[in-house]
């Protein structure tokens, strides 16, 4: 059964939740962050804001100014924490080695993510970041939320956090920096019983899923990516919130092959929408493409004159399997050839529709260290039907659970376990058939070794009658 | 339930380590319990971090478990 909530959830009004009234958060004049001086010397902060980009220094100072005309009962830690924050990373900058210390048993009680521990240890010199936490919001299905909820969350972290703000983790989560123990279970109230939030994942954990904007607003969504982040979320939150797996575990939901959150290189499990069925051609349309009627690409790259649109050079002769060409006046695909790069339908996406018949392709194994470089994920299941509540799909997810926390090693990812056992240890947890797709160079994998019970005979063979047939 | 939970606060006494993984505490019920199941033991963890005998240790990437009152167990 998918997922009902206990409760309905409330839209936020800013006007009734707000912490802040608009004289406190707009207290200070551009002439007065003109004049800004941090308490402690930053020469080397300062020279960040120099550059051509926005520098998150500039951001800092803002909220330090912000915080220092606040009155003292308005905040619920100490007043110069981003001024303290940039003092110490001065000095890291100078001596060039961190000074804080990472993790920690901090948390909320009955969870073992969302809170991460940091402490500085230059606590007598920083005594406003001797504790530094930082807080993971699991974020609305693909980021979509209202400037009255925005509000809500940043007043909570401005009252009983530094109010600095990371948007977003690398996961999706809005990260909250810097806050002290005893406000943690505070924000955690606040959070789950007003503002009807819940944390994100962190540590050995399924991690927050994550979805792309899906059919909200995109035409080329095949599967609804809202619908199963929104259920995968609720119907895994022991995973999410109680860590028992080797390492982290990620989810992602791309509509369609041109991957908006980059399922396919960063989630161990890459959920990302297709069809089965013909791309749908419109021919008039195309013609008008040809004719210069509609603009290709939407009519991006239009600032400047790339000459008359030529379907030959533009698309056709770029499809990667060259299953397209002209007949006729027609455009014509071999649909069993298209590995849906989705060129096409870009270029031209009044004329070319994907499919009707649409799901979903399960990938494993990726990862994206920042030392090793990325590791994509293998295409496991080339189609699988995507609808409510997704008992097919959780059927998977739930033989993939079985396998990698009982054979993976501490800290090993489902991309590392697939790697050290073989494809087709993962094909025979799956229960599915290999393909010649899932090589992706001869003897590296999936380098299927056949067993006893495989082979007709098994392993025993009478010698003198092969003899019989092949001398030695 | 109640013989998985001994038997994890037993290793967590016991062990080298003040912190560990889930997969310690894992192989050392099935050592002694081999039909436990990862659930039922992950059950009888998570059901001891409420009971506040046992502690969740994070670095951020991952969790470790670990003993109230062994080690590190005070904020920092």
């Amino acid at each position: 059964m998918a997922f009902e909530p206990n409760e309905e959830q409330k839209e936020l009004k800013y006007d009734e939740l707000r912490i802040y009234t608009d004289e406190e958060l707009k207290n200070y004049t551009d002439e007065e962050l003109k004049e800004f001086k941090c308490k402690h010397d930053i020469p080397a902060l300062d020279e960040l804001e120099k550059g051509p980009w926005p520098s998150f220094v500039a951001d800092c100072k803002r909220e330090a100014l912000h915080r220092r005309n606040l009155a003292d009962d308005r905040m619920m830690i100490e007043r110069d924490v981003v001024e303290d924050m940039m003092g110490q990373l001065q000095i890291s900058f100078d001596e060039g080695e961190t000074h804080w210390k990472h993790g920690g048993i901090v948390g909320v009680f009955g969870y073992g993510g969302g809170v991460i521990g940091r402490y500085s240890d230059l606590q007598d010199r920083f005594p406003s970041i001797a504790h530094f936490h930082t807080m993971r919001i699991n974020q609305p299905a693909s980021k979509f939320y209202s400037s009255d909820y925005l509000r809500c969350v940043c007043d909570l972290w401005e009252y009983r956090g530094s109010g600095m703000m990371n948007m977003h983790g690398s996961t999706g989560d809005i990260i909250c920096i810097g806050t002290f123990t005893e406000q943690l279970e505070p924000i955690f109230y606040e959070l789950g019983h007003v503002l009807q939030q819940d944390l994100g994942g962190s540590g050995s954990n399924l991690r927050t899923p994550a979805c792309c904007i899906g059919k909200a607003r995109c035409e080329w969504s095949c599967i609804d990516t809202q619908d199963m982040c929104y259920e995968l979320t609720h119907y895994y939150q022991d995973e999410l919130h109680r860590p028992a797996f080797p390492y982290k575990f990620k989810f992602k939901f791309d509509g369609c092959p041109n991957g908006c959150v980059a399922s396919i290189a960063r989630s161990d499990m890459s959920f990302i929408g297709t069809w089965k069925d013909d791309i749908r051609i419109d021919q008039e349309a195309v013609q008008a493409y040809i004719g210069g009627e509609i603009a290709p690409n939407a009519g991006a790259h239009a600032g400047k004159d790339w000459g008359k649109f030529d379907i030959n050079k533009e698309v056709i002769n770029l499809c990667p399997t060259k299953c397209m060409w002209m007949e006729d006046g027609k455009l014509m695909i071999d649909n069993k050839e298209c590995t849906r790069c989705m060129h096409c339908i870009n270029v031209m996406p009044r004329a070319l529709k994907p499919g009707i018949e649409t799901g979903c392709s399960i990938l494993f194994g990726a990862k994206a260290p920042i030392l090793d470089g990325a590791q994509m994920s293998l295409l496991t299941i080339p189609f699988m039907e995507c609808e409510p509540p997704y008992e097919n799909i959780k059927e998977v997810v739930e033989k993939i659970w079985e396998w990698w926390p009982e054979e993976g090693k501490n800290r090993e990812r489902l991309g590392e376990l697939i790697q050290r056992q073989g494809v087709a240890k993962l094909l025979e947890v799956l229960e599915i058939p290999p393909m010649p797709q899932m090589v992706k160079e001869p003897r590296s994998n999936p380098y299927i070794f056949w067993k006893e019970e495989d082979v007709p005979g098994g392993w025993d063979r009478d010698i003198n009658d092969y003899r019989s047939r092949h001398a030695r | 339930m109640e013989d998985i939970k001994e038997t994890i606060l037993a290793f967590a006494e016991k062990s080298k380590k003040s912190k560990f993984y889930f997969n310690d505490i894992q192989k050392a019920v099935q050592k002694v319990m081999p039909d436990a199941k990862a659930r039922m033991i992950k059950k009888a963890a998570t059901a001891l971090i409420n009971e506040e005998k046992l502690i969740y240790f994070s670095t951020g990437s991952s969790t470790m478990y670990g003993l109230k009152g062994r080690g590190q167990t005070e904020d920092h």
